[in-house]
């Protein structure tokens, strides 16, 4: 579906990415500076590079060997920027329609009508874009790229800008346009539990490279990606369903596979699909079940993967799903901590924090 | 109260005087936002020499550009001579030479108001409308020029102006012709130099000023306006 090989030198920087995917939706991750945003200019034909090739969907856009370098505008690659970039002197409604008013009426793959209805827009038309918040800025400039009926979608941080609280004013509508249109999209952003709230499919990159790709569990565990993951900080996002919120003792109760969690209090009505995060160092690992203990979540699972960085040691543990976590190479040597073992994972209920807000 | 009433040939200077400032603004429009736009967005060879050809008419004494008006587009002139086989165009001593004569000199300051206007547009946005799918003439047309109306706008009143107030360049290039080409700062330094012209000198020179200031409040209004409909933000208060 997306398959690239680039590369560009640009003063001290290098951009040396190549990757083929088959996968409709990609995770791309990197620390500030990675050259992330250097990479989907270049894909969507705002950046020349050196030297490349691009296919999306089995069309070529860029082939600096035979001289192909489709421009910009005939690239059909949307994209959502950081800052939305709405047209300031347009109302929202024209700059909803900017691009797809420019294609023949066949070529539109989505309406106005359902494109709001989609990203729940239809209140904010008339307005200028000036006037709208953060989450609905995001949310205009997401339907504006949709309405063009791109081939590719990709979203450069989009919730960068956003604090928590309008993050959940567009994540889920992320989700809704993963699941209902079949456009490949790529996902950029310095925030793992964002990406992993939307694909398990990522792309890890560092000083212009890209270091591994793949499943998400693979890619951050392998050899190249861990030392990077570790400094940055593992977080686990698990999806969980709410099953009681208790204001009178100020906590909620999730299901998640065949367990059951004790989360900070949730203003979600109980059934609700919630994204959690879990910091991989804020877990602890016993081998037995700790009765007389302050901490509320103990998850009983099996050691599949043990690696170091450093000193630290990067358990990956399968709950049902893979759990990683990230304790001290001390605390695995003197426990004697080996693959296959039976192993609970203790959560205190204050390091687990919602993705996008209570 | 005879004394408030123009004459004839001080209306005629009037009149003339706009015909001729309108007609500036009018032909420097074009022009003017071209060269704005490529001398702001555009990166070419020789850029700097264009640049400064284009700003020469501010820092050259106005008399200069006129007598190279002359030559150029006098009826001997290459130009001119062409321009009249061609077209039966005439410019040297009518009152479109004096359009000619203060679009010259009123160009620099529409390109620089213009350029100064597209450089504060972020390119960002034009960038954005070409992966929507906006061939670079529809971004100019549809992103670019709306967002930079506030500066072509307050470029066109400056070349108005220029035009009102231009004598150095209009009297070299098509003289001092009473209904053709003698506007109001060429009827006002007629006037001074007559003995007993003082009165119409001082009136003339009211209008001058009445006329100067309706310039600058009107502009001032539309750039406002411009700026409020456009949802910018405001430039200064």
């Amino acid at each position: 579906m997306i398959e690239f090989d680039i590369r560009l030198a640009r003063g001290q920087f290098t951009l040396d990415a190549s990757l083929k995917s088959e996968v409709r939706v990609i995770g791309l991750f990197g620390p500030s500076g990675a050259g992330k945003s250097t990479l989907l200019d270049v894909l969507s034909g705002s950046i020349k590079p050196a030297q490349g090739k691009i296919v999306i969907n089995g069309r070529c856009l860029l082939d600096t060997d035979s001289g192909i370098d489709v421009p910009i505008h005939q690239r059909r690659i949307g994209v959502v920027y950081q800052d939305g970039r709405l047209f300031p002197h347009l109302s929202v409604r024209d700059n909803l329609i900017y691009g797809m008013r420019l294609l023949p009426e066949k070529a539109r793959r989505y309406s106005l009508e359902r494109i709001t209805e989609l990203l729940e827009i239809g209140s904010l038309l008339e307005q200028r874009s000036s006037q709208l918040s953060g989450g609905e800025r995001q949310r205009v400039a997401l339907g504006r790229a949709l309405l063009a009926s791109p081939d590719c979608l990709l979203l450069d941080e989009p919730m960068a800008s956003l604090d928590v609280r309008l993050k959940s004013q567009i994540l889920p509508f992320l989700r809704r346009v993963k699941e209902e249109t079949q456009i490949p999209m790529i996902y950029v952003s310095h925030a793992m539990p964002e990406i992993l709230d939307l694909t398990q499919q990522l792309a890890v990159m560092q000083d212009g490279r890209i270091l591994s790709y793949g499943d998400y569990h693979e890619v951050l565990t392998s050899q190249a990606v861990l030392p990077l993951a570790q400094s940055l900080g593992i977080e686990n996002v698990l999806v969980v369903t709410l099953a009681e919120n208790h204001p009178d003792l100020g906590h909620s109760v999730a299901a998640f596979a065949e367990h059951y969690l004790t989360l900070p209090l949730s203003h979600h009505a109980p059934g609700t699909r919630v994204p959690i995060v879990v910091p991989a160092a804020h877990i602890a690992l016993a081998k037995s079940l700790i009765s007389g203990i302050s901490i509320q979540n103990q998850l009983r699972g099996k050691v599949r993967e043990i690696k170091l960085v450093g000193h630290r040691a990067v358990v990956s543990i399968d709950i049902s799903t893979p759990l990683l976590v990230e304790v001290s190479e001390k605390s695995v040597r003197e426990m004697g901590i080996e693959t296959g073992q039976a192993i609970y994972c203790l959560i205190k209920t204050q390091s687990i924090r919602y993705l996008a807000g209570v | 109260m005879d004394s408030l009433l123009l004459t004839p040939a001080e209306t005629a200077a009037l009149l003339l005087s706009i015909k001729v400032a309108l007609w500036c603004a009018a032909i420097s429009i074009i022009p003017g936002v071209f060269m704005g736009w490529l001398l702001a967005r555009k990166s070419f060879p020789g850029k700097s020499v264009v640049d400064s050809l284009v700003h020469l008419p501010l820092v050259l004494p106005p008399v200069v550009p006129g007598y190279l008006l002359l030559v150029l587009l006098g009826s001997q002139g290459i130009v001119g001579k062409w321009l009249y086989q061609q077209f039966g165009i005439e410019l040297a001593f009518t009152w479109k030479g004096a359009v000619a004569a203060s679009a010259v000199m009123a160009f620099p300051l529409m390109v620089r108001a213009v350029r100064l206007s597209i450089l504060q547009i972020d390119k960002a946005l034009e960038t954005a409308a070409r992966t929507l799918g906006a061939s670079p003439l529809h971004v100019f047309f549809s992103i670019t020029m709306p967002l930079a109306a506030p500066g072509i706008i307050t470029g066109l009143i400056l070349a108005f102006s220029r035009s009102l107030g231009e004598f150095g360049a209009t009297i070299t290039f098509v003289g001092n012709i009473e209904g053709e080409t003698r506007t109001l700062p060429l009827a006002i330094y007629s006037y001074t130099q007559v003995p007993g012209g003082e009165d119409q000198t001082i009136r003339l020179v009211i209008i001058s000023i009445v006329l100067a200031l309706a310039a600058l409040i009107i502009s001032n209004r539309m750039e406002r306006q411009v700026t409020r409909k456009l949802g910018l933000r405001k430039i200064d208060d």
